[in-house]
This record gives structure tokens, sequence and C-alpha cells, in this order.
């Protein structure tokens, strides 16, 4: 078990089809235990279809998805969240009429380890203190601002116990102080030991992040490696980014 | 904070001493009549409220289920079967039809569930009729032993159970993964809430208690058409009642109940068909513009009050 | 033996294209409002009172009335969707489906009650003089009223079809349809495609009401009935296409038929069910889906 330290998550050969439209074609990679793995590209090259494929939020066509080795392939998304595969969404989603508190409240309660009702409230607030919403715990989700619901979003998340965390640009729509805010409190939840995929349009932040990268185009993988090495091959600029504004920021 | 905290236990414990008491201190038809018609309502406004306003699912079939349990408990009572066992095998006859109902049609996003509730309540409601034509009267035996106290006495049952099911809906690890579940199932499931499983388990526990309250009423009618328990107008009197409370409220049936007798009493010095023609004007009129009812509005004069 | 069958089929048949009929009024309203008015086949019922209304007054011929019934029902239609149904335009698609199919539950009960009030509960029906008359065809026997109502039936939706496709105001219905943000860009006046729309669905479901007026008794009651059957033809014959909505009602009406003969007219019903609950297992993700 222990060559599975480095394939705490894989990906083997997914493929994904709506309709007519290839979203995903075989895409493989796995993530190391403590690892930050990047998913980039360019809009529609299947990014976001791969977390959800990975989290079960969709069935895969055609490969496998493993967790620890065990293949939960055919698991709903629940199972998997219970498994340790926590995820946040694009666009967020609270519990509309629910409270800040009770949003999280709920992982907590049916997340990877049972607590009883003390425990798993006294650990909500918790969480919404480290992602500073200690404050707003009672206020209902739908009168938070975006940032905040964004936070209240990876606090469920958290809430949940995971193994590996699916992120879907949690950067986006953020103001700089607001990103380097949201950097560092990644950089404290891999501190305590849980795996990172992201899906991240903004490359700086993907470069100071990420341990590594996997490229995807059109549906397919391009390219894998470290930051450094893989957003400067000139496959990856021209698919990527194909502009000089955006070259700029690359090479920045 | 101890003392209010134990004030609501309280005022529930001396509420249900009072309740049960009603039958020992009168014997007058009406006010027992009354007493016992409230609380069926209760039980069947909070079995619905169970899926339709905990789970946000809109079941326009629930007659079906209520209709069944009355219709299998009253033929086991009057075949000579205990009355507990009658009761149980309505009970358990909704809740299997639940679940045989529940398992495709909870699957589905959109309309689905409703309609298909609702074609599944007008097919058996059909059925029942076409198999059960004559009238279900009560025989002189029975009838020279009917009192009504042990008729109101299985209300308040009823209505108890559905209450306490309610509370535990709202305060239980359960009650929590069925609101994520009724606010958003992707994020319910991404938190690890099996959304099916919930609903389902909700629908026929919503359905058992329909069952449970038509076993009820069953017995206590002396004479009606078995067809008649299966009638829409019993599902429609769940949800205005639900609605005139507050839809998913632990004590909105219970206000919507009481308000919705109180409003037919005044209404029925006219035909009958009057009072639904007001209650389905007034029915639209919550949904539209006060869709917390009569809860929300109580609590929005509290918080003005303080 | 095999006539009895060929018969049946027959009857199947004329009383499936009513079904079809009154099935594309609440496919169209579902299409484009993305509103579930449960209460359609009240609309149906009201329909049926004006053919019998026109009749025993001036013994207005039931086929003519379908002129009246239809405009008639125009009107209501656009009225229910400026009162009621207008106020959910803004909600989210899934809150805008529960409220409509609860308001509409709520209305078919208004609507039923003023029909009791209006007309009583009793049963009515229209007697032409031609009631009676039927086409032989080789022991098979075909009610000429049932046929013609078939066949205006297709008729209608022939010109509904050509209505959708070739005129303005189709073609913004349409386009509202399939991506109702990109008609707001276009300029297409959302507010007014769906009070046509609405209108039409309606005046749709009194046409149809108009038509069963000829064959079927109509009585404050029958609501619920023509809304199951529609709602159980459109789960059949899938979202949008109004000649896929038809040839759906068709096979309800012959496979009610050939089952009410199999298994007693008693459990006719309970095979639309099944076929019903079979299609949503079947196909889970929903024949109303719009890809």
């Amino acid at each position: 078990m222990s060559g599975d330290r480095q394939r705490l998550l894989a990906a083997e050969g997914l493929t994904k089809t709506f309709g007519g439209l290839r979203a995903v074609i075989d895409v493989s990679f796995t993530v190391a235990e403590g690892e930050i793995l990047g998913l980039v590209g360019p809009n529609g090259s299947g990014k976001t279809t791969v977390l959800n494929l990975i989290a079960g939020a969709l069935r895969t066509d055609a490969g496998r998805v493993r967790l620890a080795g065990r293949d939960i392939t055919r698991l709903p998304p629940s199972t998997r969240t219970r498994l340790g595969i926590a995820r946040t969404f694009q666009l967020v989603r609270p519990l509309r009429n629910l409270s800040a508190a009770d949003n999280v409240l709920v992982a907590r309660l049916y997340g990877r380890e049972r607590a009883d009702f003390s425990a798993a409230r006294s650990d909500s607030l918790r969480l919404l203190d480290l992602v500073g919403l200690r404050g707003k715990a009672q206020m209902l989700a739908t009168r938070l601002t975006l940032t905040e619901r964004k936070r209240l979003e990876i606090a469920r998340a958290l809430a949940t116990q995971p193994i590996v965390l699916l992120l879907d640009e949690p950067l986006s729509g953020l103001n700089p102080t607001e990103v380097d805010t949201a950097l560092s409190l990644l950089r404290t939840i891999r501190k305590v030991g849980i795996t990172l995929v992201i899906v991240e349009h903004n490359v700086r932040a993907v470069r100071a992040l990420c341990d590594r990268v996997v490229v995807l185009n059109s549906g397919r993988r391009v390219v894998e490696g470290t930051p450094g090495e893989a957003l400067s091959r000139p496959e990856v600029i021209e698919v990527y980014l194909g502009t000089r504004s955006a070259r700029a920021g690359f090479d920045a | 904070m101890t003392v209010p905290r134990l004030v609501p236990p309280a005022l529930i414990a001396c509420g249900v001493v009072v309740l049960g008491a009603v039958p020992l201190f009168t014997s007058s038809r009406s006010l027992l009549t009354w007493g016992f018609l409230i609380l069926l309502y209760i039980a069947l406004a909070q079995s619905w409220n169970l899926l339709g306003g905990f789970g946000g699912q809109v079941n326009l079939g629930h007659a079906a289920f209520f209709g069944l349990g009355a219709l299998v408990t009253r033929m086991l009572w009057l075949k000579g079967v205990p009355l507990v066992l009658a009761l149980l095998a309505g009970t358990a006859g909704a809740s299997l039809a639940g679940l045989i109902v529940g398992a495709p049609s909870l699957r589905l996003h959109g309309p689905y569930f409703a309609i298909g509730t609702l074609a599944v309540a007008e097919i058996l409601r059909i059925t029942a009729g076409n198999v059960f034509p004559e009238v279900s009267t009560l025989p002189a035996r029975a009838l020279a032993g009917y009192h009504l106290a042990p008729r109101y006495y299985l209300a308040l049952g009823a209505a108890l159970l559905t209450m306490l099911a309610a509370w535990r809906f709202g305060r239980s690890r359960f009650g929590y993964g069925l609101a994520a579940v009724r606010e958003d199932e992707a994020v319910a499931e991404a938190s690890g809430v099996h959304a099916f499983r919930h609903k389902l388990l909700a629908f026929v526990v919503s359905s058992a208690l329909a069952g449970l309250t038509g076993g009820v009423f069953g017995f206590y009618h002396v004479s009606f058409y078995p067809q008649f328990a299966f009638s829409p107008l019993w599902t429609f009197d769940a949800l205005l009642i639900t609605f005139l409370g507050g839809v998913g409220a632990l004590w909105g049936p219970p206000l919507g109940a009481a308000f919705f007798l109180m409003l037919r009493e005044a209404l029925a010095f006219r035909l009958l068909e009057v009072h639904v023609l007001i209650f389905g004007i007034l029915f639209i009129i919550i949904v539209l513009a006060f869709p917390g009812g009569l809860v929300e509005g109580w609590r929005t004069l509290a918080r003005r009050g303080y | 033996m095999t006539s009895i069958h060929v018969q049946n089929a027959v009857f199947g048949l004329l009383i499936g294209g009513l079904y079809g009929l009154g099935a594309v009024g609440l496919s169209l309203v579902f299409g484009v409002l993305t509103m579930l008015n449960v209460a359609h086949g009240e609309l149906i019922m009201l329909g049926g009172y004006v053919s019998i209304w026109l009749f025993t007054l001036w013994r207005l011929d039931p086929f003519v009335s379908v002129l009246v019934a239809g405009p008639a029902l125009f009107i209501v239609g656009a009225g229910l969707f400026w009162v009621l149904f207008r106020r959910l335009i803004h909600f989210t698609e899934e809150h805008k489906i529960k409220n409509s199919i609860l308001i509409g539950f709520g209305l078919a009960l208004v609507l039923q009650t003023l029909a009791i009030l209006a007309w009583e509960a009793d049963e009515r029906a229209v007697t032409p003089s031609y009631a009676g008359e039927v086409l032989a065809l080789g022991g098979v026997v075909v009610p000429l009223s049932r046929l013609a109502a078939l066949v205006l039936a297709f008729v209608v939706l022939g010109g509904l079809h050509l209505f959708l496709t070739h005129t303005r105001q189709g073609t913004a219905i349409r386009a509202t349809a399939e991506d109702e943000q990109g008609a707001a860009l276009a300029g297409i006046p959302i507010g007014r495609v769906y009070l046509i729309a609405f209108g039409l669905g309606s005046a749709l479901a009194g046409v149809a009401g108009a038509l069963v007026s000829v064959s079927e008794a109509i009585s404050p009651a029958i609501g619920l009935h023509w809304t199951l059957k529609a709602l159980i033809v459109i789960v059949l014959g899938g979202m949008g296409n109004i000649f896929g909505t038809f040839v759906a009602g068709v096979f309800l009406g012959v496979v009610e038929s050939m089952s009410g003969f199999l298994f007693g007219n008693a459990y006719r019903e309970v095979v639309g069910l099944a076929i019903f609950l079979i299609v949503l297992s079947a196909r889970p993700q929903g024949l109303f889906a719009r890809s």
C-alpha cells in the first residue's frame, strides 16, 4: 500500500460525451498525498467536467476513478464525500434558507467521520472562524455576499473532513487582497494534510500554489509537469494562451 | 436561560394533558367531533408537511395514502380483526404504496414527482370506486357500541405522532440532511447526504402517517363510499392547511388546521361548493403572496414587537 | 374475433386523437414558460361547456362552437396568465415549476366549483341530429361525428404547426422556448410571447373541450381526468413535438381501448398509469428534459 501515497487519487482514461460533444477524452493523471495539483486549460477544455467526474456529480462513459487504490467509479457523490472527496462549486451554491452555521453543520454531520451534534456544532463554528465567517454564523446563506459565500463553500467542504479537496475556480471574482487571503487559506489547508486539486484560471496563483499542473485542451490532456516547466512549453502557450497579453501574465 | 428553555416543553406537556382530558369532562358530541376533526386535520396536514414542507417535494397524491389507510383499516376491522392490527395494516399498506410510487418518481427532477403522485392518486380513486362501489356502513352491532371518545383518542395519537415526527424532522441529523436536499440536491450530495434515500424515507414516513390518519378516519366514519377517502379534496385540504399555517414549520399544520376549521364553520351556512371556492382562492393567494403562512406572519409580528 | 380488436382499435384511435389535442396545449405552455398548469383539464371542461351552452341556447353545431370555444378560452387563459402565472416569471426554474403546479392545483378546484355553481354537477352532452350516424366498413363501425372530431383535431394541430413555423409570432414563441435569454436579447418581447403562448395553450384546451363534447359527456368533474391524460401523453411523447404528442395520444387511446376489452373497463385507466410509471422509470432523465 506504500505506493498508494503517490497515487492517492487516480483518474484513469476518463471520457465523457454530452450529446455529440466530447467534453473529456481519455484523461489520466494521478495525485500524490499532500500535493496541490492544478487543472488548467482554456474555457471549454473540460476541467470542470473532470472535476465533476471525480466528485461523482457526473458518471464517466469510460475509465475509472480510484481513491487510495479503491475503485469509486460507480459510487454516488454522497458516498464519495463520505470516503473523503470534497468539492466546491464554480458558481457558489449555498443552501440558501439555512444559516451559515447550518450549511457547515450538515456537511460535518454527514462527512467522512461521524460526529455527535455538540461536537459537530463546535467544529462548524471553528471552521467558520477559519474562513473568517464566525460573525455571520447565524445569518441565512442567501444574505451573504459573493466572497462570503465562496468562503462558506470552502468551510462546508472542509467540514466533511476530506482527504482530497476539489476546488473549482476558488479565486474567480475575488480582488487582489482577497486572492492573497484565499491563497494563504489554501496553504493552511494543505498544511493539515489535505490533498488539493484546483481548477483555476489565475495563472499567477497557479504558479504560486501548485506543485504540479495538468493542462487540458479540447477535453484531452496536453502536458503534465511542474508549473514552471509545463506552462512554458510552447504547445501549452499556443493552445492555452495564444494572445500577447495573456502571455505577459504567463511570464510573470 | 434555563427557565425560558423549559417553558415550551412544559407548555406542550400541559397542552397534551388538557387535550387528553377533554373527553373526561365533556360528552358533548359537537365539542368532541370538533376536537376529533381538528386533530385529524393536524395529522393529515403534518404528514404532508413532512415531505412537502421539510423535504420540498410536492406530493399531489396524498389522498391515495390516506384512502388506502382508511380502506384497509376499515375492511379488516369490520371483518373482526382487532382495531390495533387493522390500523397497523393500513399504515403498512400506505407505506408500501409510498415505496412503490416513490422509488421511480423521486429519482426524477422537475414536475415528475408531482404529476406522478397526482396520477397514482386518481387511478387508485377510480379503482377503489370500481372495486368497492357499495357504500360502507357500520353494522348495527358496531353502531350500538359507537362512542366518540376512543375515536378522539386515536386522532390525538395520530396528531401527536405526526407532530413528533415533524419535530424530529426539524432537529435530527436526518432532518438537517433532508433540509439540505430541499435546498439543493447537488450540494447535499457534495456534503455527504444521499439525496434519494432521504427523499424516499421522508416519503415513506409521510405516506405511513397519512395511512394511519386515514385508518382513524375509517374507524370514525359511520357511513361513506370507499372512493370518498381517495378524493383529491383530502390532498387539497392537507396542502391548504399546511400553506395556511406555514410550509416546513413544525407549528404550521396545527395553526392552519385551527384556522381552516373555524373558517369552514363560519362559511357552513352556505352550500358546500362556496367554501371550496373560497378555500381555492385563498390557497392561490397564499402561494403567490404569503408563502410563509401564519407562522411566518407571527414571527414577523413578534420581531417588530420586540 | 379480429374485427372486435379492429373495432376497439378504431375507438381508441378516435378518442386518442382528442388525448393528443388535449395534451398539445399543456406541452406548449410548459415548453415556453416552464410552468405546468395542472388546471389544463379544467380548461378543456370549460371548452366543453361553451359547446353545450351554445347548443342548448341556439342549437349551434358543436363543430361550429369550436370557433367560439377557442377564442373564448384564449381570453380565459390570457387572463389567468395575467392575474396569476405572470407573477412566477422571475422565479428560478425549480420554483417556477413547483409554484405553477400549486397554483394550478388550487385553480383546478376553483374552476371546478365555479362550474358546479354555474351548471350543476350533472353530466351533459350535445345531441346533434347526426349523433348516431355511423360509417360501416366491413363489420367495423366508425361513428361519423367522432371521425369528424379526429379529422378536425388533426387539422387544428396542422394549423398550429404552420403558425409556429411560418409566422413571426410563432417563430418568437419557438425562439423563447428554445432559449429565453437569447430571444430577449434578440428583441423579442418575452412578456407578450408568454401571454400569447398561455392563451394559445388554453385555446387548444378549449377546442379540445368542444370536440370532446361531441362524443363524451361533460361535467364539472372531468378536469382532472383530462389533465392526467395530457400528462401521460406528454411523458410518452416528449416535449415540444406537436405530432409526437398527437401520436402518443393516439397510442394511449388505442392501448386503453384494447386493455379495457382485455381486462375489463374498470381497469383501462390503470394501464395508462402503468405505462406512465414504466416510462418514468425507464427514462430517468425525463422526457420533459430539454436538451
